[in-house]
């Protein structure tokens, strides 16, 4: 294993030879002439070929759902009509991932456009993006090269739900940056009401390095069930602090030094865990055992510090960010976050128990996955941190000082 | 199968599905109702229909497939 040294700016590290982040740590932005020293020019496969390939290496998207993009190639028409949608927007708090590849290696990512859209016969490329110094990255870049003039970068200003692909498409059809009621999917109505081939801007990425690699190639590195690298974003007590690219089927141990504190995995739609024990980086086995990678966050506190309190300030922000449409949501997540807090201050287990009713009543009622991945980390928390919150039951308080390495947006705090 | 859902984004909580059809639909500590998802029998399928042209909002589905 060989960690390269952290680029100054970049925080930028990865174990084994970085694919995504080549070059990175040594020039931190990869201007266009040093991704074509790295990369070469986009290699343009036929659609069939990229359907193949995907299938053979199991690209999962890499926004938080892990679904095929196999299978969502396969769901789109062909033609000059039809769009390529890249999300950048990042909603999820705790991630940097999107923004460090957009900002650092913003060529792949166009590649990546540029290789799905060949694959469909068409030119419409969009890319959204929420942070500042990214957006101007991929301006930069679109203007450092001559292949990308029909590319659209365009800025959001949506928080964690406007940041859901039917959100942003909503968007930028010039409606509410709010989910749809209706169940409406970007491949039948995405951009321009048209159908949309819209994934993570690391999933596109990935698209640029199997089309260069071909799938032996890429394959070369990662676990033979989910080959390739991952973009993860290290927070709190781990090896590592900032993003990391790490091939998958790595133990998830090797990123987290032995501590008693817990791990939440996936973020804030995500879950507590007691310690990584065997887990390791596979979308698939992190799903069947319960903690889903998401958008590809893991976080510990740091022992000795109290993890209830900080619970509670997450579930506060998850509460505020609920878009208000679905009635379930609005009032079910506020009042699950007051019953957090009450939890901590010291409340008995009928509190518990009322929180639990309230967690079933939230879970699969609203128009996005808001509530229930907030109900994932609301329940894997009091499942998780039941010792810490049976001395807070007995004392009020556990006598700890904060733990504070989860961020929010500000607003609250 | 005939299914009912809720558009939640349209639901205001006006509660009359559930005191037109209670057999299938209840209401939670806020007012929102509470479907479990499950088939509508076929002695029911006309209540539920009715119950759904009902909703002020629009809010209540009933889908038959
Ligand atoms: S479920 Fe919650 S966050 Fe999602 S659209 Fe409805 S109110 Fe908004
Ligand atoms: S009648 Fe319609 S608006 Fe009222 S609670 Fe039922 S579904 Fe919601």
């Amino acid at each position: 294993m060989t960690v390269l040294a952290d680029h100054p700016t970049a925080s930028v590290a990865s174990i084994g030879e970085p694919r995504l982040l080549a070059g990175v740590a040594e020039h931190g932005r990869v201007d266009h002439t040093q991704h074509l020293r790295l990369h070469g020019t986009p290699v343009l496969r036929r659609r069939s070929w990229l359907a193949t390939a995907l299938e053979d290496v199991n690209l999962l998207g890499r926004g938080g759902a892990a679904f095929p993009v196999a299978a969502k190639l396969a769901a789109m028409p062909a033609g000059s009509h039809v769009s390529v949608l890249l999300n950048g927007s990042e909603g999820e708090p705790a991630s940097r991932k999107d923004r460090t590849l957009m900002t650092y290696a913003p060529h792949l990512v166009i590649d990546g456009a540029i290789v799905a859209a060949h694959a469909l016969d068409t030119r419409r490329i969009t890319i959204v993006v929420h942070d500042a110094t990214a957006h101007d990255s991929l301006v930069r870049a679109c203007d450092e090269r001559t292949d990308a003039g029909d590319v659209r970068v365009v800025r959001t200003h949506d928080g964690f739900v406007g940041g859901e692909i039917r959100a942003v498409v909503n968007g930028l059809n010039g409606d509410r940056a709010v989910p749809p009621g209706r169940r409406v999917l970007p491949h039948e109505h995405g951009v321009d009401r048209r159908p949309t081939f819209a994934s993570n801007v690391e999933t596109f990425a990935h698209v640029a390095l199997l089309a260069r690699l071909g799938t032996s190639g890429y394959a070369r590195v990662g676990a033979t069930t989910e080959p390739g690298t991952s973009l993860l974003t290290l927070i709190g007590d781990t090896s590592h602090h900032g993003v990391f690219e790490v091939p998958n089927g790595t133990p998830l141990s090797v990123l987290l030094p032995p501590s008693p504190a817990p791990v939440l995995i996936g973020g804030y739609h995500g879950v507590w865990v007691r310690s990584a024990g065997q887990l390791v980086l596979d979308r698939a086995a992190l799903r069947a055992a319960g903690s889903p990678l998401g958008a590809g966050v893991i976080a510990r506190p740091h022992a000795g510090t109290c993890v209830v309190s900080e619970v509670v300030r997450v579930a506060q922000w998850l509460a505020s960010e609920s878009a208000g449409q679905c009635g379930p949501c609005f009032f079910g997540l506020p009042a699950l976050a007051d019953d957090l807090a009450a939890l901590a201050a010291g409340a008995g287990p009928e509190r518990a128990d009322a929180a639990l009713r309230r967690l079933a009543l939230v879970r699969g009622r609203g128009a996005c996955s808001h509530p229930d991945g907030s109900a994932l980390f609301i329940g894997s928390a009091l499942e998780t941190l039941a010792p810490e919150l049976a001395i807070h039951q007995h004392h009020g308080t556990c006598g700890l000082p904060p733990s504070t390495v989860l961020p929010l947006p500000k607003g609250l705090s | 199968m005939t299914t009912i859902d809720v558009d939640w984004t349209r639901c205001d909580a006006h509660g009359l599905c559930s005191r037109l059809l209670p057999e299938k639909v209840s209401l939670d500590e806020w007012g929102f109702p509470v479907v479990d998802g499950r088939e509508v029998e076929p002695g029911l399928v006309k209540a539920a229909r009715q119950a759904a042209l009902a909703c002020p909002a629009l809010a209540l589905r009933v889908q038959s497939s």
